[in-house]
């Protein structure tokens, strides 16, 4: 097994431009109204005059023992054994919903050509074993998202104060600062 | 390694309160990126088998030279877009970002609703009758009424509508006006032209805005919006690198918005209140002696009149008309007047939309002033020089000098065009070519009243392109009644906006993208930038550039021999005459030319604290305190003289100034002016942005929204002294329950998404219509008109 990749998405840093959402859809063919890979979240806290806003992009978190491969009936889901991105083989997929109810997220969607999630872009050409970046973190106008294998990612994200993306078995490959 | 917190499914799937919990974040380190900085390997990544051209992005409107990108094209249709990383766009060499409307760009080429023959009326004014015609005949039509009226009513009764900063206009556009003999370039009064002259008028040339944030103490965000104005040009992610580097940030704004949500202090100040404020800050900073006794003795004019006049707006005063509580005015003046270096970023938000925006920006001019933060590092200004270009293109000939000098003029002592300019944007003894823009200037909103008023006459034809003016400035009411009387409108344009009902003719425009006309260049300290925009496709049926429209109209006119004989190349060839550059090398360049530096030059410190120089244009060479370079002169209706010391108007309707109109109407509303998922009043039909904003929005504080029975996502009709619209309700606690802020212009449907268009007059959508458009109300110095009135709202039962 080669490193696994993951995304690093920094709080501190996001301003919800939506540019990695549109991004995402642009490079990955998907129409509007439709399906989305990944999304900019916002979580509120407090009342006027202090509130608080805090907004983070989150997608696919390619986990290290993904949930979803263990309970696909027909073999669709694979994880690479080069870069740990988990992918779905949509001639295989026979769209029985089992993936998403195993995902601790709820991250797979369905379009008619089966389930649908982030590839980080290997489907539509990026090469990340060249450093080349998936086109949500290369279109982040604010340096808030982050790709790379994950040890250079924790050190990245421990310059910041962490937070921690929780799910016991099946250890995402997503940090959050 | 800071605290570790959860973030459960439940939080990812809903959005929920778990994250809120770690938003209070700690220490703010520098950040090490994974990035690669090597240019040339970024350039490599796109995909395989596309063909990749180059476009300076339409987003932000046409013309526009801000982000250059790349655009992959298979077969023969444009799919992807990204920035370019040669460019230098956003952070610089290697940036390939860009904002969610530039990642959405080939939508507009590709938007079924546009135009695409040309249309003459054939029904009423507004009844939107219209059959096809051609360009020839439309021509012909167009240079028959303007030679005809040129003759009867003087060449100043043709205008143009100017939309958003617009490189078409402000060269081939002025060029016309000059040669036709028209000054009545109608200019929107909603721009960073009025924050600049303010800003002239007091400072010279120092700033304000930071040249060098990374020494910055305390950056002052004051009513400016870079995370919806301009998200890919520099600003937001140098102000996230400051805040990692230490700088404190105070964001003045009626919203928490994007950016805001990252200050350390958030002032949520009433719309248009905000020269109540800046005088109150004034007070404090002199009342308690936290001025900088060297400069204002040394470098101020007037300072003792200023404090002297500043002494009854107190902090208390200001909380009654700011609805601030008097200790954050306190607590905010105090860190301005005693962190340095301090720098301030005031925006549209406050110059340009208020009444008193003149004075607004002048009174937060001089804070930076007093407190000796003008040209000091990390400061007001004092950027860093930028090394001269690698080379240089032609600056594009307007033939100002062909504007007639009337003899009036003459007897005046105004430049050429200055005693026919039907409403002048600023005094006409102030614009000259030293203090305009590209040219003299009318206000857009005064110059359509004068069709109804005939006050001094009334324009007689006017051409709009690329601006819609049911979008564009206040009272869609009262325009559409000015384009029913007008003799002639006539319409270039890519969307059938909604004036295009009350035009005589409408004229099918190309994007940027259809043709091979718009070059830009940037200059850092790497090297130098220059690129044109590649065509991408054939123009859409008989659609024509924003650039061959106008040669076609000078060549109809008779005026060819001033316009190339329409022949746009020779235009562009000219202008790179010297550069080293031929057209052909720039058509044929993928991804622009970048030509790094070989001359070893750097960008270096400034002189600091260079007064003399900075102030050199201002009266005694001093920071206008008191202000004589506008004092006891006209004002610019020619009904007034200009006051000396900065005055506080406030909204035409507002809780402190008029409560006895606030007890029917309890509420403030404003819009938010720029919007980062569309382009002024374009781009609502774009899919990929009309599906992150599907509705008409109205942000509302959950307490006020309740207290009226109107649940998250309710249709609100929302009613102002002037007219009423239908917004839909956003929950949101970073607004005050007293205000509601929303964004104007939704003309544009989106077949893709099923969603509809919603009108621009009362019962429609447009916040324009709440807005009060008395033109003796606007500023008296540049004509901003408020963007802030009162409201009583209602909840919209279904079906109604």
């Amino acid at each position: 097994m080669g490193k696994q990749y993951g995304f690093y998405a920094d709080t501190s840093r996001c301003i919800k431009c939506w540019a990695c959402e549109v991004a995402c859809k642009q490079w990955n063919g998907i129409k509007a109204g439709t399906i989305a890979r990944r999304k900019v979240h916002e979580i509120d806290s407090g009342k006027f005059p202090t509130p608080t806003r805090t907004f983070i992009s989150m997608s696919c978190m390619h986990c290290a023992e993904p949930a979803c491969e263990k309970v696909c009936p027909a073999g669709a889901i694979s994880k690479r054994e080069e870069d740990g991105i988990v992918v779905v083989d949509k001639n295989k997929c026979i769209g029985c919903h089992y993936c998403f109810f195993a995902c601790p997220f709820g991250v797979p969607e369905y379009t008619d050509a089966g389930m649908d999630k982030c590839d980080a872009c290997l489907g539509n050409g990026v090469k990340i074993d060249e450093g080349e970046m998936p086109h949500c973190v290369a279109t982040c106008p604010t340096k808030a998202l982050h790709f790379g294998p994950m040890d250079e990612l924790r050190e990245m994200q421990s310059q910041k104060t962490a937070k921690k993306v929780v799910s016991d078995s099946t250890r995402p490959s997503f940090l959050a600062s | 390694m800071g605290e570790e917190r959860s973030l459960t499914r439940r939080t990812f799937m809903a959005g929920t309160a778990a994250l809120g919990a770690m938003a209070a974040l700690a220490g703010a380190m520098p950040q090490t990126l994974a990035y690669a900085d090597d240019a040339k390997k970024m350039a490599a990544s796109s995909s395989d088998a596309t063909e990749v051209k180059h476009a300076w992005c339409q987003m932000c409107g046409p013309a526009k030279t801000a982000c250059s990108t790349l655009c992959h094209i298979k077969d023969g249709r444009w799919v992807h877009v990204e920035g370019n990383p040669e460019a230098g766009n956003n952070y610089g060499r290697g940036s390939k970002t860009l904002c969610a409307k530039g990642n959405s760009a080939m939508q507009v080429l590709y938007d079924p609703a546009r135009i695409t023959y040309p249309m003459k009326r054939v029904g009423e004014k507004g009844e939107g009758k219209f059959e096809r015609t051609t360009w020839d005949e439309a021509y012909k039509a167009i240079a028959d009424k303007l030679k005809e009226q040129k003759e009867k009513y003087g060449p100043e009764s043709y205008g143009v509508l100017s939309p958003q900063a617009y490189q078409v206009l402000w060269t081939l556009g002025r060029r016309f006006l000059n040669v036709h003999g028209s000054p009545n370039y109608m200019h929107s009064a909603i721009c960073a032209l009025q924050r600049a002259a303010s800003k002239k008028i007091c400072l010279g040339s120092a700033d304000c805005d930071p040249g060098q944030l990374d020494k910055t103490k305390l950056y002052v965000i004051w009513g400016a919006n870079p995370e919806n104005s301009a998200i890919n040009q520099g600003k937001p992610n140098a102000r996230l690198d400051a805040i990692e580097n230490g700088t404190k940030v105070i964001d003045i704004r009626p919203m928490l918005d994007g950016l805001g949500a990252h200050a350390d202090i958030w002032v949520p100040i009433r719309p248009g209140t905000d020269g109540a404020l800046a005088l109150a800050v004034l007070n404090h900073i002199i009342t308690n002696d936290l001025y900088d006794h060297d400069f204002t003795a040394n470098w101020c004019n007037g300072f003792d009149k200023l404090a002297e006049h500043v002494k009854p707006f107190t902090a208390e005063w200001a909380s009654e008309h700011t609805g601030l509580p008097k200790e954050q005015i306190e607590e905010v003046a105090h860190l301005m007047g005693t962190t340095k270096p301090m720098g301030i970023l005031y925006g549209n938000g406050i110059g340009d939309q208020q009444n008193d925006g003149n004075w607004t920006c002048i009174a937060i001019c001089l804070i930076e002033a007093i407190t000796g933060n003008l040209d000091i590092a990390g400061g007001g200004g004092a950027k860093k020089t930028v090394p001269k270009p690698m080379f240089e293109t032609k600056k594009f000939d307007i033939l100002t000098d062909r504007l007639p000098k009337s003899a009036e003029d003459e007897e005046k002592g105004y430049f050429a065009g200055m005693s026919k300019l039907v409403a002048p944007e600023t005094p006409r003894w102030y614009q000259n070519p030293k203090t305009w823009e590209s040219g003299p200037n009318s206000a857009y909103f005064k110059a359509l009243m004068s069709i109804l008023t005939e006050d001094p006459y009334p324009l007689r034809a006017v051409l709009g392109q690329a601006s819609n003016p049911f979008g564009a400035t206040r009272q869609p009411k009262k325009i559409a009644e000015a384009l029913k009387k007008l003799d002639f409108y006539f319409v270039h344009d890519t969307h059938w906006n909604t004036s295009c009902d009350y035009a005589d003719y409408v004229l099918p425009a190309a994007t940027h993208y259809e043709c091979s006309q718009q070059f830009g260049t940037k200059n850092t300290p790497a090297g130098t930038f220059i690129a044109i925009n590649q065509k991408i496709a054939e123009p859409l049926g008989e659609s024509r550039s924003d650039w061959d429209f106008y040669m076609g109209l000078a060549q109809a006119m008779g005026y060819g021999d001033d316009f190339w004989n329409g022949d746009m190349d020779a235009c562009l060839s000219e202008q790179l005459d010297g550069s080293g550059f031929t057209l052909e090398d720039l058509r044929a360049a993928n991804q622009g030319i970048f030509v790094a530096r070989t001359d070893g030059a750097k960008a270096e410190e400034p002189t600091y604290q260079n007064y003399e120089k900075l102030f050199a244009a201002l009266p005694n060479g001093k920071v206008q305190c008191y202000n004589e370079w506008i004092g006891g002169k006209p004002n610019n209706t020619e009904t007034g003289e200009l006051g000396y010391l900065p005055e506080y108007v406030g909204p035409p309707e507002s809780l402190a100034g008029t409560p006895e109109l606030a007890e029917e109407y309890p509420l403030i509303i404003s819009d938010v002016h720029a919007y980062r998922l569309c382009n002024h009043s374009y781009y609502v039909g774009v899919p990929y942005l009309r599906e992150l904003q599907p509705y008409p929005w109205v942000k509302i504080n959950p307490d006020t929204a309740k207290k009226y029975g109107i649940a998250d996502g309710d249709w609100m009709k929302v009613e102002s002294p002037h007219g009423w619209v239908k917004l839909r309700a956003e929950y949101k606690e970073g607004i005050s329950p007293e205000v509601l802020m929303t964004r104007r212009g939704w003309w544009q449907d989106c077949q893709e998404l099923g969603l509809p268009a919603y009108g621009c007059f009362d019962g429609g959508s447009d916040s324009t219509v709440l807005y009060d458009s008395t033109i003796e109300n606007f500023d008296p110095f540049h004509s901003a008109m408020s963007k802030q009135t009162l409201v009583k709202i209602s909840k919209i039962e279904e079906g109604k």
